[in-house]
């Protein structure tokens, strides 16, 4: 196999093409799986959201065959994933009630659309109280579908085969900030983000703790009512008070600040790394998943390139030493393609580092990528039906 | 030997993870759903209203009474009573009912609000508190999540606030 160069530069062909389509056609397979129910709908623009979602993951998939990378591949379908969701939710929101703000209406009758970041502040209410602090539903109705318990039950069956990649294969709220940080050429802030990495990194833990706390101690989901930066693209609280007045600028300033300049100016994923309580959560799953990142101190020359590359600072000096990353690792595969050396490799937990890279890469991908088409295929296949009903075609 | 042994547990653990992902949507979505379904949980009083206390049958209509709810912890709500009527359809244009909420027989409050033939429509209403462990809003539509005069789609939900301290009983 040639060895892989820098994620910039475009590398020589690593497989075959026979060998990467016989690779591919197991997922092939498995995305017209997931779709076939999508185009029993029979209306056009189903249809072609279906069918591009199959092309576009199949063959995004085959690129990863065919030339060894991961991240640039996977960075491509993760950052459609980011602008489509809200394309999809914001339409859908305004066609249903002509506005992106929930009214105290709908929280009453249980019609929130539950999202997977509230988790962690649900924990501890519903563990000692058996209480839900949140305005939706537990089951799904018809003005709900996405209820507490569905939504719960696809997060957590996700997470036990990606783990902290889920931060970099399911998150659509990652793939905005991952848009915007892959515009600028150069990278800004990258002395001061090295310097200070390690006290950056503790922020998601400090706000993780301080957001379960509090909304144990409240009785109210306090990432969801103050420091979500998502919900600038989703929907918020409707203004009725000077309190959501307030709610509403500090979702825009988080968002502008964290999700749009920081990452164009510093090419990291700045809220995923520094900010996110769910990023911090989810790291932890990363200690049951069977897929890591390692460094082959025998071949590393401590060049520092995997560490800049890396858009959440998941390694540092000591963990390149020591030939691990760190506990926030999504798994996006930035650091293995920038390597030239080919001492970052991917690696199953309990075999010899860099003894099978390539196989511990294939057995990841498949389960993490058939996730990813199910899931992020969906939403994809959404946005582009919404995108199609925009277009003056009929 | 025991890299051996580590190297078949390793891969063993990816094949199943495999078998996992391969599962997740047809049997272990619904499953880990269910299970979140059938944990006992319910959603906070503060979102759902409570638990329903009594129904009064006003004909055309029925007026649901729920229990009062009560902050907890720091919760930062005043405490409320929720009342629903339903289904909003067959209300008649102006509604004024004198309501028993605490079931000793006797009115405690009178709420009244104009229906707007259109469901979208801004709805207002008026409470008046019949006795002191209640407290009485004015053009009140959806301020709080204790004082509330709102549609939700088949109802009219209703929210008023409760004096705490000594008003109440
Ligand atoms: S860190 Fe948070 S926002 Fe970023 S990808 Fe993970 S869950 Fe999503
Ligand atoms: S350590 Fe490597 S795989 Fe992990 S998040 Fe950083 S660049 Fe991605």
């Amino acid at each position: 196999m040639a060895s892989r160069s820098s994620a910039l530069a475009r590398p020589p062909a690593f497989r075959g093409v026979g060998r990467s389509i016989l690779l591919t056609l197991p997922m092939a397979l498995w995305s017209l799986l997931m779709f076939t129910p999508s185009f029993q709908h029979a209306s056009g623009d189903h249809y072609i959201g279906a069918a591009a979602v199959i092309l576009f993951m199949t063959g995004l998939f085959f690129l990863m065959m065919r030339t060894g990378e991961t991240y640039r591949w996977r960075r491509i379908f993760f950052v459609a994933l980011g602008f489509l969701f809200p394309v999809g939710f914001i339409a859908a929101l305004v066609a249903e009630r002509g506005t992106m703000s929930i009214p105290i209406s709908r929280m009453v009758s249980g019609d929130t659309p539950f999202c997977f970041m509230v988790t962690p502040s649900i924990i501890l209410p519903a563990a000692f109280a058996r209480t839900v602090i949140f305005p939706g539903s537990i089951l799904p109705t018809a003005s709900n579908p996405h209820s507490i318990a569905i939504m719960i039950g696809l997060w957590f069956a996700l997470t036990l085969v990606m783990g902290k990649a889920w931060c970099s294969y399911a998150c659509f709220f990652g793939g905005i900030e991952e848009g915007f940080a892959a515009l600028p050429k150069r990278r800004r802030l990258h002395r001061f983000i090295t310097r200070f990495g390690a006290q950056l990194r503790l922020i998601p833990w400090a706000i993780l703790v301080f957001v379960v706390l509090v909304s144990a101690a409240i009785f109210e989901p306090v990432y969801c009512m103050w420091l979500c930066p998502f919900k600038a693209v989703t929907e918020f609280p409707a203004v009725r008070n000077v309190e959501t007045a307030i709610q509403m600028v500090v979702f825009i300033a988080l968002f502008v600040g964290l999700v749009v300049v920081l990452p164009y100016l510093t090419k990291k994923r700045t809220q995923c790394g520094f900010f996110c309580p769910f990023g911090a959560f989810q790291s932890l799953f990363n200690k049951i998943n069977l897929f890591e990142i390692r460094i082959n101190r025998e071949k590393c020359v401590d060049c520092g390139l995997c560490q800049t590359s890396c858009p959440t600072v998941a390694l540092s000096k000591d963990s390149i030493r020591e030939g691990k990353t760190l506990l926030n690792c999504m798994k996006c595969g930035a650091c293995v393609d920038a390597c030239k050396k080919d001492a970052a490799v991917w690696h199953l937990k309990g075999t010899p580092v860099a003894a099978k890279p390539e196989r511990a890469r294939l057995l990841f991908l498949y389960g993490t990528w058939a996730l990813a088409t199910m899931f992020g295929g969906s939403v994809l296949a959404n946005g582009v039906h919404t995108l199609i009903g925009f277009l003056p075609l009929k | 030997m025991r890299t051996r042994i580590l190297t078949i547990l390793a891969y063993t653990g990816a094949a199943l993870t495999l078998v996992v992902a391969v599962c997740v949507p047809f049997v272990l979505m619904g499953a880990f759903s269910n299970a979140v379904a059938h944990a006992g949980l319910h959603i906070d009083a503060a979102y759902s209203g409570g638990t329903v206390a009594r129904t009064i049958d006003r004909g055309r209509y029925t007026i649901v009474v729920y229990q009062p709810v009560e902050p907890r912890l720091l919760e930062r709500i005043e405490p409320f009573v929720q009342i629903v009527f339903e289904p909003a359809e067959s209300l008649p244009a102006h509604v004024s009912d004198e309501i028993d909420l605490d079931g000793d027989g006797r009115p405690d409050v009178r709420v009244s609000f104009n229906v707007p033939a259109d469901a979208n429509a801004p709805l207002r209403g008026d409470v008046t508190a019949l006795n002191a462990t209640y407290i009485s809003l004015t053009n009140v539509a959806g301020e709080s999540f204790s004082r509330m005069v709102v549609r939700a789609g088949k109802q009219i939900v209703v929210r008023i606030p409760l004096h705490e301290g000594p008003a109440r009983r």
